[in-house]
């Protein structure tokens, strides 16, 4: 069963078409990637699926079936700008958005107490929210997300702000929540994170749905006919190689047309050069990202 | 439902909880104090104790009796008999007086006075002199018969029906209505900022769009709504122990305190068309604060709310002079102005029954129609980071 099925959604705002006809489903128990430029329509895209705005168009399903006010108790939201009572210590606004999830007020404490001394905020909770630096209102807002301990989470850049030792505390955070069976949705600029989180992506550009699909998949539909060889040695001109580029130690050659990866390894191995380093060269979901946004088809 | 009062609720300890609510609270009552403390100071700076004198030739006080105590704040002055004008003008000249005055032979058959001072006699030793003739004039009459001529009759008007009663010596149960006016305008205009600054700063801190992740926008604008009366009701309630407390402490030396009493009908224009009114005030605010993009804006939108509800007290003198006639009628119906205007007419007249169902009817259907397009406002307007909305979004689709 899905646990989030959008189809066919449209939203207009005033002139502007800010969603156009986007369809994809997140599976349950699935990390998915929802990308795109600014502008783009991601968010737009959220705020339909939790019924902050309702589409012109199309339907949505979350959690088996359309959203209602009991299963909001089972979704935990953080938005881009993050949205926490600025003048109220900081245990006090998380034990108020606790207990709109349903949580009692013991239960909420004692969640708010292991996130806060996991996440070093334990000896800031009597401090107002507005007194934390922004790195630790990041952190905070993540609690509250969690707090209700959620069946789906969906993030909105939820790593910006964060130092490299924080980044690392949530994205094994969300690892966990993951493989406890979390459903997450995780919309982030920082493609290296998504590449290294996500199973599939949904790619939105101008509010339409460019790409979508297993991440493996879609690197390899975007791939090159190209190799990564790394060698110490200095490597002759090969049969079969259109051209070379140099990148930091590792050389990348551009096979031409019907030549495979596995017959230029046998003419290395033959001649003898000394190999660390073999792998077919898939672009980076940053590469994608630019060549789809650009207007490349795979 | 539950939601909605752990709204309420937050709202209510959000701002209840803070000094600026308690700066706000105590500042009315001192403001008042302060007020009062000064009328007091100017009243006590008028009486002047310094003797007056008098020259006698009516014979009226050849062996005078005392004046009798005079009532707070007015002091008792006392009086020299002196045989000469010469006496007297050389005793005011040397500031042994502060005036004297010739009491002609035919005073009892004229009742002229003449006076002579250096500054013009106050209010207060006027009335003591007087007093001391008054006690001299009927010093051989019954004493209960001196103290009516004296004290005049008092009179006590009442209603057919028996519902009200006013008498000469609670004059300022009359005055209460006026008070609790003012006391409601400024405590609804004080939640009502609270509120409205509430949801500007959600909107612009975003708060809002997690809000609406877990409850629906009428919870949360009924549970802002709900904690913004909750807050009002606070203050007036607290102004209200403010006022009763120095009336319980000085009932027993001032006899108009004595008199105070708040009627059922007062009771009734405060709960069935105040209470709602108060409510319909909130939504106004919160919708205010769901439409604009800044507080300062909002603000400035305050007044259009705001100017309706003084427009009674414009129109007092009018209202005084009729409190019955078609214009304090229609204002006692009209949202915003009602509450105002049926509290002036509770000081002054005997408000039909239907007339305080009617005007209350109509606050709640207003309440109830504002709590509806201030919950569209929010829904429209929540997450329109920096932008007004227009009426027709409000109408429109969210």
């Amino acid at each position: 069963m899905a646990a989030v099925e959008l189809t066919h959604i449209t939203k207009t705002f005033g002139t502007v078409k800010a969603v156009d006809d986007v369809s994809y489903s997140v599976e349950k128990g699935e990390f998915f990637g929802l990308l795109g430029p600014n502008g783009a329509g991601k968010t737009t895209t959220l705020r339909i699926l939790l019924d902050i705005f309702k589409a012109d168009s199309g339907t949505v399903q979350v959690l088996g079936g359309p959203l209602t006010d009991a299963k909001k108790d089972h979704i935990g939201y953080m938005p881009e700008e993050r949205g926490l009572y600025q003048d109220i210590p900081l245990d006090r606004c998380l034990a108020y958005l606790g207990s709109l999830k349903g949580l009692d007020q013991a239960e909420v404490k004692r969640r708010a107490q292991t996130y806060l001394e996991r996440f070093d905020l334990a000896d800031s909770s009597r401090k107002k929210v507005k007194e934390l630096s922004k790195g630790m209102q990041q952190k905070a807002q993540i609690i509250a997300t969690l707090l209700h301990e959620p069946e789906l989470l969906i993030v909105d850049e939820p790593f910006s702000g964060l130092d490299p030792v924080n980044t690392q505390m949530v994205k094994d955070l969300l690892r966990e929540e993951r493989e406890k069976g979390v459903t997450i949705v995780l919309c982030s600029h920082q493609m290296n994170l998504v590449e290294e989180l996500c199973d599939r992506i949904v790619l939105i550009d101008h509010g339409k749905v460019l790409l979508y699909g297993e991440l493996a998949d879609i690197r390899r539909r975007f791939s090159a006919n190209a190799v990564l060889v790394g060698t110490p040695a200095e490597l002759p001109a090969l049969a079969g190689v259109e051209s070379v580029e140099r990148q930091n130690g590792t050389v990348k050659l551009n096979l031409a047309k019907g030549i495979e990866p596995q017959s230029l390894l046998q003419a290395l191995v033959a001649q003898k050069i000394p190999i660390e380093r073999f792998e077919v060269a898939l672009p980076t979901l940053d590469e994608i990202f630019i060549r789809v946004v650009q207007g490349e088809q795979p | 439902m539950k939601k909605m009062w752990l709204v309420a609720l937050h709202e209510y300890r959000r701002h209840v909880l803070t000094r600026r609510f308690v700066f706000g609270l105590l500042s009315v009552p001192l403001v008042a104090i302060l007020f009062v403390g000064l009328i007091l100071l100017v009243m006590s700076l008028d009486v002047n104790t310094t003797p007056i004198g008098y020259v006698d030739r009516s014979g009226l006080l050849s062996n005078p009796v005392e004046a009798p105590k005079p009532s707070w704040p007015d002091k008792p002055v006392p009086n020299i008999a002196y045989m000469t004008e010469a006496q007297a003008r050389a005793a005011l000249d040397s500031g042994l007086i502060q005036a004297y005055y010739v009491i002609p032979a035919d005073y009892q058959n004229t009742g002229a006075l003449q006076v002579v001072h250096a500054q013009p006699v106050k209010d207060a030793s006027r009335r003591a002199f007087y007093s001391f003739l008054a006690a001299n004039l009927l010093k051989t009459t019954d004493p209960a018969v001196a103290t009516r001529l004296v004290e005049g009759a008092n009179v006590t008007v009442q209603s057919v029906d028996g519902r009200r009663s006013l008498s000469g010596d609670d004059w300022f149960s009359f005055l209460i209505p006026m008070i609790a006016g003012i006391g409601f305008i400024i405590a609804m205009f004080t939640s009502g900022g609270y509120l409205m600054q509430a949801v500007v700063e959600e909107k612009e801190n975003r708060t809002m769009e997690v809000m609406v992740t877990s409850v629906t926008p009428n919870q949360l604008i009924a549970g802002k709504i709900l904690g913004d009366t909750g807050i009002g009701l606070t203050q007036i309630l607290l102004w209200i122990v403010f006022l009763v407390i120095p009336i319980l402490i000085f009932q027993r030396s001032v006899e108009f305190l004595r008199a105070i009493q708040i009627s059922g009908q007062s009771a009734l224009v405060m709960v069935l068309v105040v209470l709602p009114s108060f409510v319909l005030v909130a939504g106004l605010m919160a919708m205010i604060g769901a439409t604009v993009s800044e507080a300062r804006e909002g603000q400035q939108m305050t007044g259009l709310v705001s100017m309706p509800v003084w427009i009674p007290y414009a129109l007092f003198a009018v209202m005084m002079g009729n409190p019955n006639s078609p214009l304090a009628m229609t204002l006692s119906f009209l949202p915003l102005m009602a509450p105002v205007t049926m509290l002036l007419r509770d000081g002054l007249t005997i408000l039909p029954f239907w007339q305080i169902g009617l005007s209350s009817a109509i606050q709640i259907a207003g309440a109830a129609l504002v709590i509806w397009l201030a919950g569209k406002a929010f829904r429209a307007g929540m997450l329109r980071y920096g932008k007004k909305l227009s009426l027709r979004e409000l109408f429109g689709k969210a």
